[in-house]
């Protein structure tokens, strides 16, 4: 757990998402409100309407004698009592009804039934106006808050029927006010298991980033563990071993490189020094002349060995210079096979050759000159005498194939198929093992292909395939 | 070392002139510049040598020397920005490029068509008075072809394509004719394997078998057959020279 919590990313996700989420629940409220209150005006009013016809009627419907007053009194009582009578928590009384009658024959004479005495009533209705049948607004002097009034004209004595906007309000405020503790709450929550749900989530890539740190420090063999499944952070993980086999494979192949090299480069530096050393302490000329020559042959071996190995780590590399252009392979086999017959003839080994002719491919024509010279030199430096060995060179299915087989022992099963890679060789092979890691990079420079099999009578079997040039060279 | 024999060489070339050729040598490691100084005056050059491309630029705007030899990793500057300013100061000599870099860019590419030449090191002095040799008869008159070319009693007829020693004709492949007439035309000179592979074969990689030992065994068979006086000799560590003892 790192030491700042506001540093964690854990913490910045919860936050945002929190401030996200909680902005729209927010909105979403605010047109429920808007929705509800709009709901309730519109109940409210409805009843205003409906009761104050009904009044209407009883008023018009009742004769005008002694007891009109009372009638009508006593049916707006009734009527008041229609409404919900919703108390709050406190016990106080929410909706306040007020009727009001004015009767201008034979005398001005105002009924009135509500809850205090009517002059504050009839001062607002008097400085309002009302369109017939449609609720409004009125503030009445000492009442809090306003009245919902509608007017009913009946026979030219309007009929006032009011209903205190406290219960709609209190509904209202009732509404808002668990709303905001739900929301409080759950925003608190959301935050919460956001918060948690990403940290535990973060978790992961931290224990990712502990085991990665930990592999770059002490070796390359751990790998992080793979949790089942496919989200991200699996994949991840996934990835990141992919990474370490891919690292650790190069980092081997490196070790067995400089291994190599470094084995190659001892034994003549060995060697050298030994043979000078000698020297230094002969007395005899010829000797020394011989000495020297020893050493210079044993330098000339090492400096082959140099360039091999930075040609093939070049060639690895992707970065050999190459000047590709039209060759004809024919010739240039022909040629290698005419420079290395008498060499071959001499270890009695018998060569047969079966080359197309004018099969032409676009290659840097130094390199494939190195290239198939390292096919034959492999033949001479492997074979005991007395072999035979098959080079056949054609092409098909848009591909130069030049195949070059022997009957000799074989490659050695220990190497199976690292026979490409670097400084990979026989035990008791002779060679520098780079041989075979040259012809493979350059081959793959080329676009080609290098494979190895054992042939038909045991040996070895090498097949250098390349494409072929699509344009033929204005000589061949 | 036998670099002695490649006196005569040198000699040919300053016919003309009567006086020896004037060398510029660059090469900030100094014991190479030591070993290449005296390798060329030993083979007869007058050797200017400088370690670095401020002092080999002042000496070559004197315009005195024949040909430069020119490593390519200088401290104060690119040896091929060296030569380009040398080219700017109007100097035509020859330009043999020493690089320590296995493979050659594409600048020293483009000398090497302009009629410059390069040599990776490590290499072997026979093969740096070879193409120093090369460049220099390059950029002198022309000599005239010659025919035939003769050493002791072998003669070889590069019109009909024929060898003979002494009465004897030498029955040669195509491509032991190819080696004997390097040979000959190298009279003296120690070549090494690469340069016969090279200007033999027309291929430049360092064999790691015998395979041009065997052309040569096979050659000096018919060449040296009875070995009354063998021409073709074997210079341990180095190559190859064909010469009267």
């Amino acid at each position: 757990m790192p030491e700042n919590l506001r540093t964690t990313a854990a913490w910045r996700i919860a936050l945002w998402t929190t401030l996200a989420f909680s902005a729209g629940t927010f909105v979403a409220f605010s047109i429920v409100y808007l929705l509800m209150a709009q709901e309730i005006w519109a109940r409210s009013d409805a009843w205003l309407t409906g009761e104050a016809r009904v009044l209407a009627q009883v008023a018009k419907n009742t004769p005008q004698d002694n007891l009109y007053d009372k009638i009508v009194e006593e049916v707006a009582e009734l009527a008041m009592h229609e409404v919900p009578d919703e108390r709050s928590s406190g016990g106080e009384r929410l909706n306040y009804v007020f009727f009001l009658r004015v009767n201008h024959s034979p005398t001005e004479d105002i009924l009135f039934v509500g809850p205090s005495s009517k002059d504050a009533f009839w001062r607002a209705i008097q400085q309002a106006h009302f369109a017939e049948g449609s609720p409004k607004s009125i503030r009445v002097e000492g009442w809090q808050p306003a009245f919902r009034v509608v007017e009913q004209v009946q026979e030219g004595s309007p009929i006032y029927l009011g209903l205190s906007e406290r219960g709609a309000q209190h509904v209202l405020h009732t509404l808002t006010n668990r709303f905001l503790l739900v929301w409080t709450g759950t925003v608190f929550l959301g935050f919460l298991i956001s918060y948690l749900s990403t940290r535990r989530t973060l978790r992961r890539v931290e224990r990712i980033t502990e085991t990665v740190a930990r592999i770059g420090s002490e070796g390359l063999d751990e790998r992080l563990p793979e949790p089942a499944g496919s989200d991200e952070i699996s994949r991840l993980a996934k990835t990141f071993n992919h990474m370490l086999e891919r690292i650790q494979a190069s980092v081997k192949q490196l070790r067995s490189v400089t291994d190599g090299v470094a084995h190659d480069l001892k034994s003549p530096v060995t060697s050298i020094r030994g043979t000078l050393e000698s020297a230094l302490s002969a007395e005899n000329g010829e000797h020394w002349r011989d000495s020297v020559a020893q050493a210079i042959e044993g330098l000339d071996r090492m400096s082959a060995l140099l360039n091999t190995v930075l040609d093939v780590t070049e060639a690895k590399a992707g970065a050999l210079p190459m000047e590709r252009v039209p060759v004809d392979l024919s010739a240039v086999v022909t040629q290698l096979v005419h420079l290395y017959l008498p060499a071959m003839a001499e270890k009695q080994h018998e060569v047969k050759t079966d080359l197309e002719s004018g099969v032409v491919v676009e290659a840097d024509l130094g390199l494939m000159n190195r290239t198939l010279s390292n096919l034959l030199e492999n033949e001479l430096i492997h074979l005991p005498p007395g072999c035979t060995i098959d080079i056949r060179l054609r092409s098909h299915d848009g591909h130069a194939e030049l195949v070059i087989g022997d009957n000799g022992p074989g490659f050695p099963p220990e190497i199976g198929s690292r026979v490409f890679e670097r400084f990979v060789k026989g035990k008791h092979s002779p060679g520098n093992g780079l041989g075979l890691a040259f012809v493979d990079a350059v081959a793959q420079a080329h676009g080609g292909t290098v494979t190895i099999s054992a042939g038909l009578r045991e040996g070895a079997t090498v097949t250098l395939s390349l494409p072929v040039a699509e344009i033929t060279p204005a000589r061949g | 070392m036998r670099l002695s024999a490649s006196h005569s060489g040198t000699q040919d070339l300053s016919i003309e002139s009567k006086l020896p050729m004037r060398l510029l040598l660059v090469e900030d490691d100094l014991s190479i510049q030591r070993f290449v100084e005296r390798a060329l005056v030993e083979a007869g050059f007058q050797v200017d040598a400088s370690a670095d491309a401020k002092s080999a630029e002042a000496l070559a705007v004197e315009g005195i020397h024949d040909a430069f030899i020119i490593d390519l990793g200088l401290p104060d500057m690119d040896g091929l920005d060296l030569i380009a300013r040398c080219r700017a100061h109007g100097s035509a000599a020859p330009v043999l490029i020493l690089s320590a870099r296995r493979s050659v860019d594409e600048r020293v590419k483009g000398l090497e068509q302009g009629g410059d030449d390069y040599l990776t090191k490590p290499f072997a002095l026979a093969e740096l008075l070879a193409r120093l040799r090369n460049l220099l008869r390059r950029s002198s008159t022309s000599q005239k072809e010659p025919l035939r070319l003769e050493v002791a009693d072998l003669q070889v007829d590069l019109i009909a394509r024929e060898a003979k020693r002494g009465d004897r004709i030498l029955q040669l492949t195509p491509q032991e004719f190819s080696l004997l007439e390097y040979l000959c035309r190298n009279a003296g000179r120690v070549v090494t394997r690469t340069m016969i592979l090279d200007h033999v074969w027309h291929m430049r990689f360092d064999p790691a078998t015998n395979v041009v030992d065997v052309h040569i065994y096979r050659l000096r068979s018919k060449v040296d057959e009875d070995d009354r006086q063998p021409l073709i000799h074997t210079i341990r560590g180095v190559g190859y020279v064909l010469k009267h003892a």
